[in-house]
C-alpha cells in the first residue's frame, strides 16, 4: 500500500508477504479442491438421476433383496400410467474368455423387454435395440413361477470388457458365480453395449448383461428350496408416462400406488433421491468449508501478525499521519487495504493452486481419483463466496492491527 | 478554505507524568500555568529534557495532561476524545518537526496535499494549493521529488508548506532549524515568520538556537518541567 510506509527491512517484509499469501493460499486451495471435485461428482450423479428413463425405484435392504420380482413387476406394470417395470439384479461374478482369461465382472440380470424403456436418452443409445437376449419377457426359462423352461444362454458384454478380453459376437463365455470355473455355464456373446464416459466405481466398465432368470439360477437367487428366496432382484425400476413424469403430484400418486403394492419395501422417486443428493451435497460443501476454515483461521492469524509487525515497523509513519490529524479511519483504511491486498493475493493463489491441483489429479492420479477429478465443477458463485469470505475475515485481521495503530502514543511514535 | 482563527491558548495547572524505564514516575511538566494570546510569537528555551517538547505536545494536542487542563479560547481541549483532538489538529494546528517527518513514499506535493486530503478538499483544489504553497517556500519545479531526492533545507521547506496546508491558527515548531546550516536556518526562519505574520497565526518555537529565539516577541525558559522565566519583548 502506497503511503502506509516502508518496512525496516524490505527483504523481511517481502518474506512476510509471501508467507502470508502462501498460508492463505493453502487454506483456500483445500476447499477449492474438495468443493469442486465433491460438487462435480454430486452434479454428475444428479444428472444421471435426472436423465434416467425411470422415475420410481423399489428397493429392499438386506442380502436377499426383493422376492417374486417377475410377478411383482407384472403387478406394478398393470398400474395406470406405468410404462415399464424392470427388475434388476446386480452381482459380481467371474467370467472366463475363450483364451482362458478370468476376469471379475459386474453381471446385471434384467428382463430384456422391460429394461430398455427404463434407460435414459444418454444410456439408451449405448445398447442394441432390441436387446439380443433371446426371450424379451424372460418367461420361457422362468414360467409359471418356476425355472424349468429352456434358458437362452445369451449374454451382452460391455465394450471395455470385450476390448480387454478380445471378445466378439459369437464367442463363448464361461460365467461362474465363483472362481471355481467347474461350476460355470457357457454363454453365447450376442452383442456388446457401451458404457458412459465417466462411470465411477471399480467394476463399472467390466460389465455383462443377461436375462434375469439366468443370473438368478446361476447365483442361487432363484427359487427351489425353502432356504433360498425365490425370484430375487435388487431393485425394480419403474418408468411412467411423460405426462406423469413431469407432474410431481401425479408422480407422487403413482409412487403411493406402488408403495401400496409393496408396503414392506422402500419405494422412492428419483426426484426425492435427487433432493436427498442435493441436501447431502450441501451438507458436504458446508463440511468442507468448515474444515477449511481451520486452515483459513491459521492463515488469517498469520496475516494479523504480519499486519501487526508492519504497524510496528511503520510506527513513525503512522505517528506522522496521526500528528497531522488524519482521522483514524484513514489509517484503518490503509491497513485494511494492505490486509485485503495480501488476503486477495492469497485467495487468488489458492484458487489457481486448487485448480491446478484438480487438473493434476485428473491427469496423473490413480484411476478412481482421476475419474472424480475429471468431473470437477468450478462453481463461480461458490468460489466468489469463498473469496468474499477471505476478504471479510481479512478485515477482522486488519482490525487488530488498526487497533494497535490507533493506540500508539503519537509522541512515542515520533521519537 | 478560510484560515482558522488563532485561539487563545491556556494551560491551567497542567502536569504530565510518564512512567520511566524502571517504573518510576518522570514528571515532564509540573503544574504549568500559561496563557498565550492569539497571534503571539513565542520561543521556548531550556536544556534538554526540561519539558519543552512535552509542552509543545500538550498545546498541539498530541498528548494529554495527566492533571490540569489545556484550553483553547477557554474551551478545555486536553481531555477531548482522540477523534476530536485529531480534528482540531487537522484544522487548527500546523506542526514543523526538527526531523521534518515527511512521508518517504509520497512526493513533495503529495506530502503537502495530505492534510487537505484528510479534510476532504477536492483533488484539483488540493493540487493547486499544494503547488502554490511549494512555490511560496521556493520549491517550484520540485513538486514531484520524493523526500530522499531533496536536500535537508528543501525537506524542511516542504514540511513548512505542509504545516500551512490547512491554514492553521497555531504553528508549532520543534527545533525547526536543528538540522540545517546557517544559510538554510535563516531562510526557513524568514519564511516561517513571513507566513505567520501574513496569517496572524500563533507561533510557538522550541529552540536551542539564539538566532531563532531572538526573533520571538516572548521568551519562555523552562527547567525541570516548569517555566522559570517568561519574558516579553524583543
Amino acid at each position: 500500500m502506497r503511503g502506509f510506509g516502508r518496512s525496516g527491512s524490505l527483504r523481511h517484509s517481502r518474506l512476510q508477504f509471501v508467507l502470508a499469501v502462501a498460508a492463505i493460499g493453502a487454506a483456500v486451495a483445500l476447499p477449492v479442491v474438495l468443493i469442486s471435485v465433491g460438487g462435480g461428482v454430486s452434479a454428475h450423479e444428479l444428472a444421471n438421476l435426472q436423465n434416467a428413463g425411470y422415475q420410481i425405484v423399489v428397493s429392499a435392504s438386506g442380502l436377499h433383496g426383493i422376492s417374486d420380482a417377475h410377478a411383482l413387476s407384472d403387478r406394478i406394470l398393470s398400474l395406470a400410467s406405468v410404462t415399464a417395470a424392470s427388475p434388476v439384479l446386480s452381482i459380481a461374478i467371474d467370467a472366463v474368455a475363450p483364451d482362458g482369461t478370468l476376469s471379475p465382472v459386474l453381471a446385471e440380470g434384467v428382463i430384456p423387454g422391460e429394461f430398455l424403456p427404463t434407460l435414459g436418452p444418454s444410456e439408451s443409445g449405448l445398447f442394441p435395440h432390441p436387446l439380443p437376449l433371446g426371450d424379451p419377457a424372460d418367461t420361457v426359462h422362468y414360467a409359471d413361477g418356476r425355472y424349468n423352461g429352456p434358458a437362452t444362454y445369451d449374454v451382452l458384454v460391455s465394450t471395455p470388457y470385450a476390448s480387454a478380453d478380445h471378445l466378439s459376437v459369437g464367442d463363448r463365455l464361461l460365467l461362474s458365480p465363483s472362481t471355481n470355473v467347474s461350476l460355470g455355464t457357457e454363454y453365447n456373446v450376442t452383442g456388446v453395449f457401451g458404457v458412459p464416459p465417466a462411470i465411477l466405481g471399480p467394476t463399472g466398465a467390466f460389465a455383462i448383461l443377461l436375462p434375469l432368470s439366468d443370473l438368478q439360477v446361476m447365483t442361487g437367487f432363484a427359487g427351489g428350496s425353502s432356504a433360498t428366496v425365490a425370484d430375487a432382484a435388487d431393485t425394480i425400476q419403474v418408468a411412467v408416462t411423460g405426462a406423469v413424469a413431469d407432474d410431481p403430484s401425479a408422480l407422487s400418486g403413482v409412487r403411493s400406488a406402488v408403495q401400496n403394492l409393496v408396503p414392506y419395501y422402500s419405494v422412492s422417486s428419483l426426484s426425492q433421491e435427487a433432493q436427498q443428493l442435493q441436501s447431502a451435497s450441501a451438507v458436504l460443501t458446508g463440511f468442507y468449508l468448515a474444515l477449511s476454515s481451520v486452515g483459513l483461521t491459521v492463515g488469517l492469524l498469520f496475516l494479523a501478525l504480519v499486519l501487526l509487525r508492519r504497524v510496528e515497523a511503520n510506527r513513525r509513519s503512522i505517528g506522522i499521519r496521526r500528528a497531522l490529524g488524519l482521522p483514524g479511519r484513514s489509517i484503518a483504511a490503509g491497513i485494511a487495504a494492505e490486509g485485503l491486498g495480501i488476503s486477495l493475493a492469497g485467495a487468488l493463489a489458492g484458487l489457481l493452486g486448487g485448480y491446478l491441483l484438480v487438473e493434476s489429479l485428473a491427469r496423473w492420479a490413480t484411476a478412481a481419483v482421476q475419474e472424480a477429478a475429471q468431473l470437477a465443477v468450478f462453481d463461480p458463485l461458490i468460489l466468489a463466496e469463498l473469496v468474499a469470505g477471505v476478504a471479510g475475515l481479512s478485515l477482522l485481521a486488519s482490525a487488530l492491527a488498526t487497533r494497535a495503530a490507533l493506540r500508539l502514543e503519537i509522541s512515542e511514535a515520533l521519537r | 478554505m478560510s484560515a482558522t482563527p488563532s485561539p487563545v491558548i491556556e494551560l491551567v495547572h497542567a502536569s504530565r507524568t510518564y512512567l520511566g524505564g524502571s517504573a518510576e514516575e518522570v514528571r515532564a511538566l509540573r503544574e504549568i500555568d500559561l496563557r498565550i494570546a492569539a497571534g503571539e510569537f513565542v520561543s521556548v528555551e531550556g536544556p534538554s529534557g526540561c519539558g519543552k517538547t512535552t509542552l509543545l505536545n500538550l498545546i498541539g494536542l498530541l498528548d494529554s495532561p495527566t492533571s490540569g487542563d489545556v484550553r483553547w479560547d477557554r474551551r478545555p481541549v486536553g481531555t477531548l476524545s482522540d477523534r476530536e483532538r485529531a480534528r482540531l489538529r487537522l484544522t487548527g494546528v500546523g506542526f514543523i518537526f526538527q526531523r521534518f517527518y515527511l512521508l518517504p513514499t509520497l512526493t513533495a506535493r503529495e506530502n503537502v496535499e495530505l492534510p487537505m486530503r484528510a479534510l476532504g478538499v477536492g483533488r484539483a483544489e488540493r493540487t493547486r494549493r499544494a503547488s502554490a504553497l511549494l512555490a511560496e517556500v521556493g520549491l517550484s519545479g520540485r513538486e514531484r521529488a520524493f523526500p530522499h531526492q531533496l536536500s535537508g533545507g528543501e525537506e524542511q521547506r516542504v514540511a513548512v508548506a505542509r504545516a500551512l496546508a490547512n491554514r492553521p491558527g497555531v504553528l508549532l515548531a520543534d527545533e525547526p532549524t536543528g538540522e540545517l546550516d546557517t544559510g538554510h536556518t535563516r531562510a526557513i526562519l524568514d519564511l516561517i515568520e513571513r507566513v505567520r505574520a501574513a496569517r496572524d497565526a500563533t507561533l510557538l518555537v522550541v529552540t536551542h538556537n539564539p538566532e531563532v529565539a531572538a526573533r520571538a516577541r516572548r521568551h519562555l525558559t523552562m527547567r525541570d518541567g516548569a517555566v522559570v522565566h517568561d519574558v516579553s519583548g524583543a
